[in-house]
C-alpha cells in the first residue's frame, strides 16, 4: 500500500487563512472577507468617533442638554441599526443559507455523483480510524481498506464522510478544505467536500478530547484520479489478505447511513 | 414639603404589610427558579426517552402501580391538610392549626416512607442507577424530588412546634404561608413526575 | 390599604428614628458580626470583592501559564514552575495543561467576574442607588456569601485531586467530563463547586430581583433608576431563571460520575442505549448563552451611567437603553444553538439559530449607539472611571463585531473551535467585564472606603491595560483566523500552524506585560485603602442617591429615605445651571420654583 512520494503536509505561512485546496471553500473565504470589509469600516468609524469626542468635546467644551429621546433622534438610531442589520447581517445570512443549501448540506447531490468516494471515520482517543468500502461497495466486508490517521482521496471527486466516535466528542477538521464536523459517540454525523488540488494536508481534532488532543493528527493525501484508483485497488487487495475474522475490534464499520440526524 | 412628593408617599403601606408582600414575592421568585430546575430535568427525561423505541427496556423490572398511587394520595392529602391549617390561622381558629399541620407532617413522612419502600423494592428486583437511561431517570427524578420533600418536612416540623405554642394568628402567619406555598410546589412537581414517569 | 396623606407626610418627613418606612437590622457590635457574619449589604459586597479579586489573580496566573506554553513549548515555567510543577521539572505537560485552561475558564467566569460585578457591585449599588437601607432579605444575603465561600473551598479541593484538577474545558462536555474521559476527584469537585456557586447565585438573584421591585424609594420609578441598577436587575432575573438549568446539567453529570447513571454516556461505555452527550450541550448552552449576558449586563449598565456622568450630559435615549437591555434579556435563551452549529444539527435548525443570533445583535447595536451619542457633544472629563468606561466601549465594540462571523453557519464552519472564538469572547466577555469592573471600582472606591485612589497611577493602569489587552486579544483573533484550534497543548504539531510561533510569542509577551501592569492597580488599591486622601460625600459631582450620604455610608444608609424627583442623568440642564450654579442636580434634590416639572414627572411615574 505504498503511496507515491509527496511533500509533507502543506505548511502555513503569514497570518492569513491556510491555503484553500477545495472546490467550494472559496465561498466561506469570500463571506469572511466581505464581512471583514464592513467590520473594519465600522470599527474605524467607532474609533474615530470616540477619539473626536474625547479630544474635541472635552472639559472645555460645553455639554449639550440633550436626552436624545426626540422622535428624530430615535429614528436616526433605529435607522442606523436596521441599516447595518439588513446590509451586513443580511448579506451574511442569505449567503450562509444559500451556501448550506447548495453545497455543504447538499448530500443528495454529492451522493448522486458516480465518482463520489465514501469514507467512514471512527474517532477515538487519540487517532482517526478510517475505512473505505472497497470494490464491493459495502462497509464491513473483508475488502474494506482500513487505515489509521491516513485519508487518501482523488482530486476532483466529491468525498463524503460519515463520522462517529467511540469514546468522547472529537471534531474532524481539515482546515485546507474548509471542512469540520463533530464526531459524537452514539451519533453518525456527515460532511463532504471536493478536493481541488493534489497534495498532503493536515487533519486535526477541533474538540478538546483529553490529554493528547493536540496530537490527534491525521494526513489527507489528494492524488490524481488515476493514482488514486491504483492505490485503492492495491490497498483493497492487501486488506483482503490481512482480514482476520476473529478481530472484533477491527470490525467497527456501520452500514452507510442514508438520512441525516437532527 | 410640596404636594407632588407626598403623592407618591401614599403608596407606602405600613411596614409589616410591606414586609409580608416582599417575603411572598421572594418566595415566588424562588419557586420560579426551582421550577426551571425541574423543567430542565423533565426536558432531559423527555430527550432521553424520545430517542428509544422501548421504554422501559424489556429486560428491566417494571415500576409498580399501587405503591406510587398510595404515595400520591398521601402527599396530596398532606397538601390539603396544610392548606386547612393555613386557613385556620387566617381565620383566627388557632386551636385548629396544630392538628392540621401535624397531619400534614405525618402524611408527608408517610410519603417519604413509601418512596423508600419503592426504591428498596426496585433495587432488590435489580433496577440499579447504572442500568442505563431508564433507571438513571427514575432514580434521579424521584430522589431529587424526595430531597425537596425532606426540606419541606423540616419546615412542617418547625410549623408544628410553632403551632403548639399558638404562634399563628390572622396577622402573624407569614412563615406558615411561605412553607405552605413551598409544600404545594413540591406536590405539583410530584404530580408531574407521577404522570410522566409512572403513568406514561 | 394606604395611609392618609397627612399621616404619610408625618411618617416620612418628621420621623427622626431610622425605622420610618424601612426598618433596618440593628448595627452589629462584635467583630464577628461586623466583618465576618454580617448582614449588611455593604460588608457582604466587600467580602465578594476580596474573594473575586483574589481569584481573578489566580485565574490570571493560569492564563499566563497557557501563554507561556504557547510561547515556549515544553520549557520550564519561571517561578510558578518551580513551586507548583516540580514533579514535571517545572514544565507544563499535556495533562496539566488541560487542567490549566479548564480552571482558568471556570475560575474567571464563576469565581472572579461573577463575585466582582454581581456579588460585590450588585450588593453595594442596588440598595444605595434605589434609596433603600439594605436588601429585602439580609439573612439570605449573608447566606449567599457563605454558600459561595463553600464553593471556593470545593474549587481549592479540586486542585488537590490525585489525577489533577478538572480538565474537560470550562464547557465540561461529556463524555470527556464523565469518568470515561476525566476520572478522578478533581473533576467531581469542580462539578460540585459549580452546583454550589449556582445555589449562591440564585440566592443573590432572589434578593436583587425582590429588592428592586419592592424597596425603591418614593418617586424612584422604574424609568428613573440608574442604568447600573437596570443592568444588575436584569442580570438577577437571568440568574434566577437560567442558573437552575446549569444546576440540572451539573447534577446529572455529577450523578453520571458518582453513581454510574447514563445521562450523557454514549459510545462504547453506554448501557442499554446510553444517554446523549448532546443533551448536556443543550442544557449547558441554554444556561451558557444567558450567562454571557449575565456577565455583561452589569457592565453595560454601569458604563452607560458613567459615560453620562463623566461627559456631563444626559444618557442618550435612556428608555432605548432600557428597552435594548430588556430585549437582549428576553431573547438571550433562544439563540443558544449557535454554540452547537458543528454538532451535526439539521441545517434548518442551524439557520433558525443563526437568524435569532443576528437579530439579538440589533438591540445591542442600539445600546452601543446610545453610548456613542452620549459622549458626543458632551464635556468629557478623563477621570479614571471614564477612561475605563470608554475602554469597555472600545473592546466591546471590537468583540461584538467579531461575533458576526461566528453567528453565521457558513463562516462558523471554518472558525468554530479556533482561537478566533477565544478572541471574540475574551473581548466581549473578559475584557469588557474587566473594564466594567475596574470602572466600577474606581468610581465607587471613594464611597466604599472613604478614600480616593491615586489618579496618576489609575491613569497609568488604564493605558497600560488597554494597550496590552488589545494586543493580546487581537493576537488571539489573528491566530484563529490562521486556523489555530482551541485548547491545543502544542499547536506546532500541525504543519499548517508551525509558522505561528512568532505570533504566539508576541501575543504571550503582551499578556505577560499586561499582567505586570495589574500590580500598579494592586499597589494603588492597597495604598489608597490605608493612606489615600479622604473622600468627601460626592467627589465625582453626580446625582445618584448614594452620593448624598457620607463616604463611607453609615450602617443604615439613609437617615431619611429620600424622595426622588427625577432621573439620574440630569446634567447640563440650563435651568439648573441658572438656579444652582452647577451642571448637575441630584435625584432627590429640590429645585425651587419648578413645581410643573416635578408634578409632571411624578404624574408620569
Amino acid at each position: 500500500m505504498t503511496l507515491p512520494p509527496l511533500a509533507a503536509p502543506l505548511q502555513g505561512h503569514g497570518w492569513g487563512m491556510p491555503h484553500d485546496a477545495s472546490l467550494d471553500g472559496w465561498r466561506i473565504d469570500e463571506l469572511i472577507n466581505v464581512t471583514s470589509v464592513f467590520v473594519i469600516i465600522l470599527f474605524f468609524i467607532m474609533v474615530a468617533w470616540m477619539l473626536t469626542a474625547v479630544f474635541r468635546h472635552g472639559r472645555s467644551h460645553t455639554a449639550k442638554y440633550d436626552h436624545g429621546d426626540t422622535r428624530r433622534s430615535i429614528a436616526v438610531a433605529l435607522g442606523i441599526a436596521v441599516a447595518i442589520f439588513f446590509v451586513v447581517d443580511g448579506h451574511l445570512f442569505i449567503n450562509s443559507v444559500l451556501v448550506w443549501q447548495r453545497i455543504f448540506g447538499n448530500f443528495a447531490w454529492a451522493e448522486a455523483q458516480p465518482q463520489a468516494v465514501r469514507i467512514e471515520v471512527n474517532a477515538h482517543q487519540w487517532a482517526w480510524a478510517i475505512r473505505y468500502a472497497g470494490p464491493d461497495g459495502k462497509f464491513g466486508t473483508p475488502d474494506d481498506i482500513v487505515t489509521l490517521n491516513d485519508v487518501v482521496v482523488p482530486q476532483g471527486a466529491p468525498v463524503i464522510f460519515q463520522v462517529a466516535s467511540v469514546d468522547v466528542i472529537h471534531s474532524f477538521n481539515i482546515p485546507n478544505m474548509r471542512m469540520k464536523i463533530d464526531a459524537v459517540p452514539g451519533m453518525v454525523n456527515r460532511v463532504w467536500f471536493t478536493p481541488k488540488e493534489t497534495g498532503q494536508f493536515d487533519i486535526g481534532c477541533a474538540q478538546h478530547c483529553g490529554a493528547n488532543h493536540y496530537k490527534m493528527r491525521g494526513v489527507l493525501t489528494v492524488l490524481p484520479p488515476a493514482d488514486f484508483a491504483r492505490w485503492y485497488r492495491d490497498a483493497s487487495a492487501n486488506s483482503a489478505r490481512a482480514w482476520d475474522p476473529d478481530d472484533k475490534d477491527a470490525q467497527w464499520a456501520w452500514d452507510w447511513q442514508k438520512h441525516a440526524r437532527i | 414639603m410640596s404636594t407632588p412628593v407626598a403623592a407618591s408617599v401614599l403608596r407606602y403601606r405600613p411596614p409589616q404589610a410591606r414586609k409580608d408582600a416582599t417575603a411572598w414575592l421572594g418566595m415566588v421568585v424562588f419557586l420560579a427558579s426551582w421550577t426551571m430546575m425541574f423543567a430542565a430535568l423533565f426536558a432531559a427525561y423527555a430527550a432521553l426517552r424520545l430517542r428509544v423505541e422501548q421504554w422501559p427496556p424489556a429486560d428491566l423490572p417494571r415500576l409498580p402501580l399501587v405503591l406510587p398511587l398510595a404515595n400520591t394520595l398521601a402527599i396530596a392529602a398532606s397538601s390539603v391538610a396544610i392548606q386547612a391549617g393555613l386557613r385556620a390561622a387566617r381565620q383566627g381558629r388557632q386551636a385548629a392549626v396544630l392538628p392540621a399541620v401535624a397531619a400534614a407532617l405525618a402524611l408527608g413522612a408517610i410519603f417519604v416512607g413509601g418512596q423508600v419502600a419503592l426504591w428498596t423494592g426496585l433495587w432488590r428486583a435489580g433496577l440499579r442507577p447504572d442500568g442505563g437511561p431508564f433507571p438513571s431517570v427514575f432514580y434521579a427524578l424521584t430522589v431529587f424530588h424526595a430531597l425537596h420533600v425532606l426540606v419541606g418536612l423540616g419546615g412542617l416540623a418547625w410549623a408544628v412546634v410553632r403551632a403548639a405554642r399558638l404562634a399563628f394568628g390572622p396577622a402573624r402567619h407569614l412563615g406558615l404561608r411561605l412553607w405552605t406555598g413551598y409544600w404545594h410546589f413540591v406536590l405539583a412537581m410530584w404530580l408531574l413526575l407521577y404522570v410522566t414517569v409512572f403513568l406514561l | 390599604m394606604g395611609v392618609g396623606l397627612a399621616e404619610a407626610r408625618e411618617n416620612l418627613m418628621e420621623a427622626t428614628a431610622y425605622d420610618d418606612i424601612q426598618p433596618i437590622h440593628p448595627e452589629p457590635t462584635s467583630f464577628w458580626r461586623r466583618y465576618v457574619f454580617s448582614m449588611d449589604h455593604k460588608v457582604i459586597a466587600k467580602q465578594f470583592l476580596w474573594a473575586g479579586l483574589l481569584f481573578l489573580l489566580v485565574g490570571g496566573a493560569l492564563a499566563m501559564m497557557i501563554r507561556w506554553q504557547w510561547a515556549y513549548p515544553g520549557r520550564a515555567v519561571p517561578l510558578i514552575g518551580s513551586i507548583f510543577l516540580r514533579g514535571q521539572g517545572g514544565a507544563i505537560g499535556p495533562a496539566t495543561y488541560m487542567t490549566v485552561f479548564t480552571m482558568h475558564g471556570l475560575i474567571m467566569i464563576f469565581f472572579a467576574i461573577t463575585p466582582i460585578l454581581i456579588g460585590a457591585f450588585g450588593n453595594y449599588c442596588i440598595p444605595l442607588m434605589i434609596g433603600a437601607r439594605d436588601m429585602a432579605f439580609p439573612f439570605l444575603n449573608m447566606a449567599s456569601f457563605w454558600t459561595f465561600a463553600i464553593s471556593l473551598v470545593l474549587v481549592i479541593c479540586s486542585f488537590f485531586g490525585q489525577l489533577g484538577a478538572a480538565g474537560a474545558g470550562w464547557t465540561t462536555y461529556p463524555p470527556l467530563s464523565t469518568n470515561i474521559g476525566t476520572p478522578g476527584s478533581g473533576q467531581t469537585f469542580m462539578v460540585a463547586a459549580i452546583f454550589v456557586t449556582g445555589v449562591s447565585t440564585i440566592m443573590g438573584g432572589i434578593n436583587y430581583v425582590t429588592t428592586v421591585i419592592r424597596h425603591r424609594a418614593p418617586g424612584m420609578t422604574w424609568m428613573r433608576m440608574p442604568l447600573t441598577v437596570w443592568g444588575l436587575w436584569l442580570t438577577a432575573v437571568l440568574n434566577v431563571l437560567f442558573v437552575p438549568v446549569l444546576g440540572s446539567a451539573a447534577l446529572l453529570l455529577f450523578l453520571d460520575r458518582v453513581f454510574g447513571t447514563q445521562f450523557f454516556i454514549a459510545g462504547a461505555a453506554s448501557v442499554r442505549g446510553g444517554g446523549d452527550p448532546i443533551l448536556f450541550q443543550h442544557l449547558f448552552w441554554i444556561f451558557g448563552h444567558p450567562e454571557v449576558y449575565i456577565l455583561i449586563l452589569p457592565a453595560w449598565g454601569i458604563v452607560n451611567d458613567l459615560l453620562s456622568f463623566f461627559a456631563r450630559k444626559p444618557a442618550n435615549w435612556y428608555r432605548g437603553s432600557v428597552y435594548a437591555m430588556c430585549t437582549v434579556t428576553v431573547m438571550s435563551a433562544i439563540v443558544y444553538g449557535h454554540h452547537m452549529f458543528m454538532t451535526g444539527m439539521n441545517p434548518m435548525l442551524g439557520q433558525s439559530f443563526m437568524l435569532l443570533t443576528l437579530i439579538i445583535s440589533v438591540p445591542a447595536e442600539i445600546l452601543f449607539l446610545n453610548w456613542l451619542r452620549t459622549i458626543w457633544n458632551g464635556s468629557i472629563r478623563t477621570e479614571p472611571p471614564m477612561l475605563f468606561a470608554l475602554g469597555m466601549v472600545f473592546v466591546f465594540g471590537m468583540g461584538g463585531l467579531t461575533g458576526l462571523y461566528l453567528g453565521a453557519t457558513a463562516t462558523d464552519i471554518y472558525l468554530h473551535d479556533t482561537m478566533f472564538v477565544v478572541g471574540h469572547f475574551h473581548l466581549t466577555m473578559a475584557a469588557a467585564s474587566f473594564f466594567g469592573s475596574l470602572a466600577a471600582i474606581y468610581h465607587w472606591f471613594p464611597k466604599m472606603f472613604g478614600r480616593k485612589m491615586n489618579p496618576r497611577l489609575s491613569k497609568l493602569h488604564f493605558w497600560w491595560t488597554i494597550v496590552f489587552m488589545t494586543l493580546l486579544f487581537t493576537g488571539q483573533l489573528i491566530a484563529g483566523y490562521a486556523g489555530q484550534n482551541r485548547r491545543l497543548y502544542n499547536p506546532y504539531e500541525y504543519d499548517f500552524l508551525k509558522h505561528l510561533l512568532p505570533l504566539n510569542r508576541y501575543t504571550s509577551w503582551s499578556a505577560f506585560i499586561l499582567m505586570a501592569g495589574q500590580f500598579v492597580f494592586v499597589w494603588n488599591f492597597i495604598h489608597s485603602l490605608v493612606a489615600g486622601e479622604k473622600a468627601e460625600a460626592n467627589p465625582w459631582q453626580v446625582g445618584t442617591l448614594e452620593w448624598t450620604i457620607p463616604s463611607p455610608p453609615p450602617h443604615h444608609n439613609y437617615d431619611v429615605i429620600p424622595a426622588v424627583l427625577r432621573g439620574p442623568h440630569e446634567f447640563a440642564n440650563p435651568e439648573v445651571r441658572e438656579k444652582l450654579g452647577r451642571d448637575w442636580i441630584g435625584q432627590s434634590e429640590e429645585l425651587a420654583g419648578s413645581e410643573p416639572g416635578a408634578a409632571a414627572a411624578v404624574a408620569r411615574a
